[in-house]
């Protein structure tokens, strides 16, 4: 409902971009590029590979703009799917060249409880992403967590975990049915 | 129609999370291109939520460079789309020519893709309001300094609409035609803006948060870009003759 930060209107930004605005392009990035560096640098890991999908997803935004529409989300939404998207198409192809590829367990585990403990300072949106986190079991975290920043497929964490595929699906489940209990409508 | 659409949901889940994989998302894939609204909500608001996962993370601004580099991107776009006509030596320019015009089917063709998915996925979310029995349609009347304008809307309590608006003046620079829902004993509650066109036309979807009073009358007014508290410009359209 209201903007964040006083800026401008995201969507009519994004109206804007599709008009070939580069001002309006300046803004979308300044307001929305240092969180999807953010996620970036955390699926990705290398800071070469995060700057190169900042490119590749901010250069999309401005080509496919005018194939915006609410109906796609939020424009924060669009933008994270955008990154997401992207960013799991290189781990899968890391994965395909390095057969031998394996997730240590200490980075992720080591930034991931890093992220849901460390609030101080943090902004309000993260704040509550933090507790809502928090407040998942373990368990449940983990196979989101997985999915979401490491792009792992159900198969893939079940093996991982070396745990029942079924399993995981009800933890997945029962995880993302908790944040949206919990979360209710956070979205920009 | 929930019931019968469980299986489905809970599938819906994993697929807005990006995990399902094998047969079970070849099957959810086939089923949402059967056009089941249902499913395309619920995975559409699943990743809604979803996609605050990121908020997790500590923001990181990128080297100053980076923007940069991809502002000089789009100036080599630029200088490529103009420069691509020029005039080569006969084979070279055969093979140029026909580079450039396979490189325009593509782009006409991925654009066409795109304009036509983002128009059947509107057109999808306009037939669903209109089949809709608790769906109003709602003329809007020009007011304040554009009697001329004209517009419809259509809007459901729900919180789901789409606007239509037409005869609309161009916007000036740093200006957006804001949409605002007021309820009884309500402050007006910004619920999108709409783009228009050069003659003046425009379309946006709107969904207005769940929780909000249902909207009794509807009004859109020319504000400064980025207003969202209350309408502090001129009414342009509004649902009942002024």
């Amino acid at each position: 409902m209201t903007t964040t930060e006083g800026a401008a209107d995201p969507i009519a930004l994004i109206h804007r971009i599709a008009a070939q605005n580069r001002d309006a392009f300046s803004q979308f990035y300044d307001r929305y590029a240092p969180i999807v560096y953010a996620l970036a640098l955390r699926m990705l890991r290398a800071q070469s590979d995060a700057e190169d999908l900042l490119q590749e997803v901010f250069l999309q935004v401005w080509r496919q703009a005018a194939g915006y529409s609410v109906e796609r989300g939020s424009p924060e939404a669009w933008l994270i799917n955008i990154a997401r998207s992207r960013a799991i198409d290189k781990l899968r192809a890391i994965r395909r060249r390095e057969r031998s590829f394996v997730l240590t367990d200490d980075p992720a585990a080591a930034e991931s409880s890093d992220n849901v403990e460390t609030a101080a300072g943090a902004s309000e949106t993260r704040l509550i992403m933090n507790s809502a986190l928090a407040n998942l079991p373990e368990a449940q975290r983990r196979v989101l967590e997985l999915a979401y920043f490491d792009g792992l497929s159900q198969t893939e964490i079940a093996a991982r975990l070396a745990e029942p595929l079924g399993t995981v699906k009800t933890r997945m489940r029962s995880g993302i049915q908790r944040l949206r209990g919990m979360l209710g409508t956070q979205a920009a | 129609m929930a019931t019968e659409h469980e299986h489905w949901l809970e599938r819906g889940e994993i697929y807005a999370l990006g995990a399902l994989d094998g047969q079970e998302l070849r099957e959810f894939q086939a089923h949402l291109d059967t056009d089941c609204a249902i499913c395309a909500a619920y995975v559409r608001e699943t990743r809604e939520t979803l996609n605050l996962l990121h908020r997790s993370l500590r923001r990181v601004t990128p080297r100053p460079e980076l923007k940069s580099r991809i502002t000089e991107q789009l100036d080599r776009e630029k200088v490529v789309a103009i420069a691509a006509p020029q005039a080569k030596p006969a084979a070279r320019r055969q093979r140029i020519a026909g580079a450039i015009a396979a490189g325009l089917i593509g782009i006409v063709l991925v654009g066409v893709f795109y304009r036509d998915r983002h128009r059947e996925a509107m057109n999808a979310a306009i037939v669903n309001l209109l089949r809709d029995p608790a769906t109003r349609d709602l003329r809007l009347y020009g007011a304040g300094p554009t009697p001329q304008a004209q517009g419809r809307f259509l809007w459901n309590d729900a919180g789901e609409g789409h606007v239509f608006v037409a005869h609309l003046p161009a916007l000036p620079r740093g200006k957006s035609y804001a949409v605002w829902t007021i309820a009884a004993h309500s402050a007006p509650r910004y619920v999108g803006a709409i783009a228009t066109d050069a003659s003046g036309r425009g379309a946006a979807h709107i969904k207005s948060p769940p929780g909000a009073a249902p909207g009794e009358t509807f009004a859109v007014s020319l504000e400064n870009e980025g207003t969202t508290a209350a309408p502090a410009g001129p009414i342009v359209l509004i649902s009942k003759p002024s």
